[in-house]
């Protein structure tokens, strides 16, 4: 679907070579940190940022040289961008006026998108009537109601508190899963991208770092910088030492660690990545950690927040590790205790030492 | 396939870039390159030559002229700031009775014509004047008003406005917390407000004050009315382009294009200030009043009052003096109808070539002006920025000069419209148009603009997505723009002066005609009629300008 797109802002190429292909009906979303290019990328679909190489095609049909207002590509805003000036029913009609849908069909329309977001009581509102979660589905009412053939969404939780962007995420995924259409949606939070996507596209510097399943990329990721953006991870550096069976011991600094990467070759600098989640204590009580590699730590830091306790213990030569733990009114950890963590092998990843 | 590659969003703005520029370049540069070359080239236009310069500046009295209006716009922008900033502070933060009125009244001389001011200066203090003969008749002497000290009086009491409406903006939007702030840190209120609150509002003060300066140096009418021997620039450049005995074009290009060069350095020495010294501040809460004594409050009370009465006197003083009999110049304490039935007998018709004049300039400064204020503010490439520099420019150029440069320009050749009601239009239209493109862009920067793209993605074309959707948005900042526009127009007396003829007399040239000695009570009446056209629009639109109103300073 989108063939080696290129963009540049003087020598920066905000998008460098991007190819990816969405499947139809698929929930795929652009991830990455500010100035990665997602937004570029998106406004590329939506017609709003030109090409300087490359195509788009949507089915057989290409259109990054049709202009945008003969696209027929739905697009919710950051800022949800409702005309002030009209009221709800008046914005989600704008564009089946600019089609010149006629007055019975128009209203029906406008009704079941309404109906469909939940505000068939409010198409009489003035926008400034409506919360910011409110707004936002006059947006996705506005964007689905000329029934366009991509839906594009661009940040469109930022604007709203937490609570409510856990809400609203489940109703964008559980409308998109409804109606099938096929959906592009652009996001910096990660933990809003697991939660909806079908696939991820992961980007930075204008390039895709990383496209996959969510599991795949928060487990599996290609290299630091997917790792690191995926949530919090311990990056350990050591060298590579003898294997032993499917396991291969690796040195960081006075600590061993095993993991499982048959290809290394003794003797050659690694980093690993360990999710503080992959790490438990080993107490007594704790059956669930038999079996498991050991590694010895000192605790120093001690951070309670309900759910979770979130520890930093500092490993024989002092490089630091992060652990989250479930909370449990059976242990107590404080700084400065020696605790012994287990881990499973298989959960570290590994990379090479000058890839990137 | 090139032309493909260029949004249509892009081609619009470029479509609407070139007709701005076409018609600036028309209408504005190429006048304006008329008076640049009258004044270095050879009469035959055949060789470049320093001749005119040093002809002019040769002589003494050209010199003087040059040295007269810096000193009185320099004279005149001093008492003015001396003024308009304690009134502005007594406004924001101390318990004068009345405020609101107050504001109201004092934004009142931005739109009254200040040749209007002077014209009633003279009336009463001139030498015949009513309140001269009076204390004549008592036998106290009375000095002349004429020269400096009538013009920087007229000055200080019509453009104190602005300097006092961006200070007292400017004192609004200073954030109490910092104040907080400074006093929590154990800074007394005096040291509070010198060493915070003063260097935040300073820009706001000096932005305003160099606007009083340009508009000193540019201004026609008051010098025209109060300066008669005083040589002073702009009424030079008119005297020596229409002046009764020998005309001399490439002299007054010359002293045009040392005018345009003085307003010019102050206006980007202004716009540059601006740009590097204007503080972002928001005043989530307002500051609270700063208690005074009794004493003190009615000493502030009276100062207040009487800046914002007196710069209206003169206006009511017209008014009051239209309703009285004249027999030529002399004035009899009688009640009388007379001056309007002479001035409606004017053959003609005054008053609709002025409301006519107005309007159209209102519509044609709109047409123009919006589509640029939406173009400067959605465009970020380098010849837009070329286009706000062009389209700031009108706000530098004297009416007298750009007018002399459409007479040389459109005289004779390709297009003739000199003689007619166009020419006129076109002058008023172009010297105006900053007002609709600073209203339209100012309030263009309050709209998203992803309003346009959610349009356009929607299916609406970018041309109608800018007429259906964005205009009515723009509608505020665009009546505020064509307000200001119709108001300054109906009194422009300074490009009128040199380009109207006989069927085209507006109701200042009547005015104007007036000086010469015969009709003053005509003249009374054309002035109050002028009031009464300039105040009921700004009453009308009241609301509306004050919102607006400091985006176009």
């Amino acid at each position: 679907m989108i063939e080696g797109v290129s963009r540049y802002f003087g020598s920066v190429a905000a998008v460098n070579k991007v190819a990816l292909t969405i499947e139809d009906g698929e929930f795929f979303t652009l991830l990455g940190p500010s100035g990665c290019g997602k937004t570029t990328l998106l406004r590329m679909i939506a017609g709003f940022t030109e090409l300087d190489a490359g195509r788009i095609h949507i089915g057989e049909k290409r259109i990054d040289t049709i202009p945008p207002h003969r696209r027929n590509i739905g697009m919710v805003f950051q800022n949800y961008a409702i005309f002030p000036n009209q009221t709800v029913a008046g914005n989600v009609a704008y564009g089946l006026k600019a089609r010149k849908v006629a007055g019975p069909e128009m209203a029906r329309r406008v009704g079941e998108a309404l109906a469909l977001v939940r505000l068939e009581a409010y198409g009489d509102r003035w926008p400034h009537q409506l919360s910011g979660g409110q707004l936002q589905r006059v947006a996705i009412a506005r964007a689905l109601v000329i029934r366009p053939e991509v839906l594009l969404l661009d940040e469109p939780l930022s604007n709203l508190d937490a609570r409510l962007r856990v809400d609203m995420r489940g109703e964008i995924r559980d409308l998109q899963q409804r109606l099938n259409i096929t959906t592009v949606y652009v996001t910096h939070d990660q933990e809003e991208a697991l939660a909806v996507s079908h696939r991820i596209a992961v980007m930075q510097a204008g390039r895709i770092e990383q496209l996959d399943h969510p599991e795949h990329i928060y487990r599996k990721p290609k290299n630091l910088f997917v790792a690191q953006f995926m949530g919090t991870t311990n990056v350990l550096r050591g060298i590579v030492g003898e294997h032993q069976g499917d396991l291969v011991r690796v040195r960081v600094g006075a600590s061993e660690l095993s993991v499982a990467d048959p290809s290394a070759r003794e003797g050659e600098p690694v980093s690993l990545c360990l999710r503080p989640e992959a790490l438990s204590i080993v107490h007594p009580g704790n059956a669930g950690s038999a079996g498991l590699a050991r590694l010895e730590a000192m605790v120093t830091k001690t951070e309670f927040i309900g759910p979770l306790a979130r520890l930093e213990a500092e490993l024989a030569d002092g490089s630091m590790v992060r652990v989250a733990v479930l909370d449990d009114p059976g242990t107590s950890v404080v700084p400065g205790s020696r605790i012994l963590l287990a881990y499973d092998p298989a959960r570290i990843t590994v990379f090479r030492q000058g890839s990137p | 396939m090139i032309a493909l590659r260029v949004a249509p969003l892009a081609r619009l703005q470029l479509a609407l870039g070139v007709l701005a520029f076409l018609f600036l370049g028309l209408f504005l540069l190429y006048p304006l390159w008329g008076v640049l070359s009258a004044s270095i080239l050879t009469p035959d236009g055949a060789a470049f030559t320093a001749n005119n310069y040093i002809k002019v500046l040769s002589r003494s009295f050209y010199r003087a002229s040059v040295t007269n209006t810096l000193a009185i716009g320099l004279l005149a922008t001093l008492t003015t700031t001396m003024i308009a900033v304690p009134l502005a502070f007594a406004i924001a933060r101390l318990d004068v009775p009345g405020k609101l009125l107050m504001t109201g009244l004092a934004a009142l001389p931005l739109v009254l014509p200040s040749f209007v001011g002077a014209y009633a200066l003279v009336l009463l203090l001139g030498r015949s004047g009513v309140v001269t003969q009076a204390l004549n008749s008592w036998g106290i002497p009375f000095g002349s008003i004429y020269g400096t000290p009538g013009i920087v009086a007229v000055y200080t009491l019509t453009l104190y406005p602005y300097v006092l409406l961006p200070t007292l903006a400017g004192l609004k939007a200073v954030d109490i917390s910092v104040e907080e702030a400074a006093q929590n840190l154990g800074s007394s209120p005096a040291r509070t407000f010198r060493t915070v609150t003063l260097p935040i509002i300073i820009p706001s003060v000096l932005s305003g004050a160099l606007l009083v300066f340009i508009e000193t140096i540019e201004n026609f009418g008051v010098p025209a009315v109060l300066a008669e021997d005083k040589p002073i620039l702009a009424v030079e450049v008119y005297k020596l382009f229409i002046g009764e005995t020998a005309t001399n074009p490439s002299a007054a290009a010359v002293l045009g294009v040392l005018l345009i060069v003085l307003t010019a350095t102050v206006l980007i020495i202004q716009r540059r200030y601006l740009a590097r010294h204007r503080f972002a501040t928001g005043a989530r809460t307002l500051s609270p009043l700063v208690k005074i004594g009794a004493g003190c409050r009615t000493l502030v009370t009276g100062y207040c009052w009487a800046v914002v009465l007196l710069a209206l006197v003169p206006f009511f003083a017209i008014v009051v003096l239209s309703f009285m009999e004249f027999r030529g110049p002399v004035l009899h304490a009688r009640f009388s109808l007379g001056n309007y039935a002479e001035l409606f007998a004017v053959a003609g018709g005054p008053l609709s070539n002025t409301l006519m004049f107005a309007t159209l300039a209102a519509g044609g400064a709109a047409l123009i002006g919006v589509p640029i204020g939406w173009v400067l503010v959605r465009t970020r490439t380098g010849w837009a920025s070329l286009l706000d520099i062009v389209s700031t420019m009108p706000f530098a150029v004297a009416g007298t000069v750009l007018a002399i440069g459409l007479v040389i320009a459109f005289n004779s050749g390709w297009l003739v419209l000199t003689g007619g009601w166009l020419i006129m239009l076109l002058a008023y239209t172009v010297r105006k148009l900053p007002f609709t493109v600073r209203s339209s862009s100012a309030i263009l920067h309050q709209i998203d603009p992803s309003l346009e793209e959610a349009s356009i993605s929607l299916g609406v074309s970018p041309l109608r997505t800018l007429i259906v959707l964005i205009v009515p948005l723009m509608l505020g900042g665009i009546v505020a723009g064509m307000v200001l526009t119709w108001v300054t127009v109906a009194s422009e007396l300074s490009s009128t002066v040199v380009l109207y003829s006989g069927p085209w007399r507006t109701l200042t040239i009547i005015m104007f005609q007036a000086l010469e000695g015969t009709g003053a009570g005509v003249a009374v009446a054309a002035a109050s009629v002028l009031i009464a056209i300039t105040l009921i629009p700004m009453l009308a639109a009241y609301r509306l300008l004050r919102r607006h109103e400091l985006s176009m300073l």
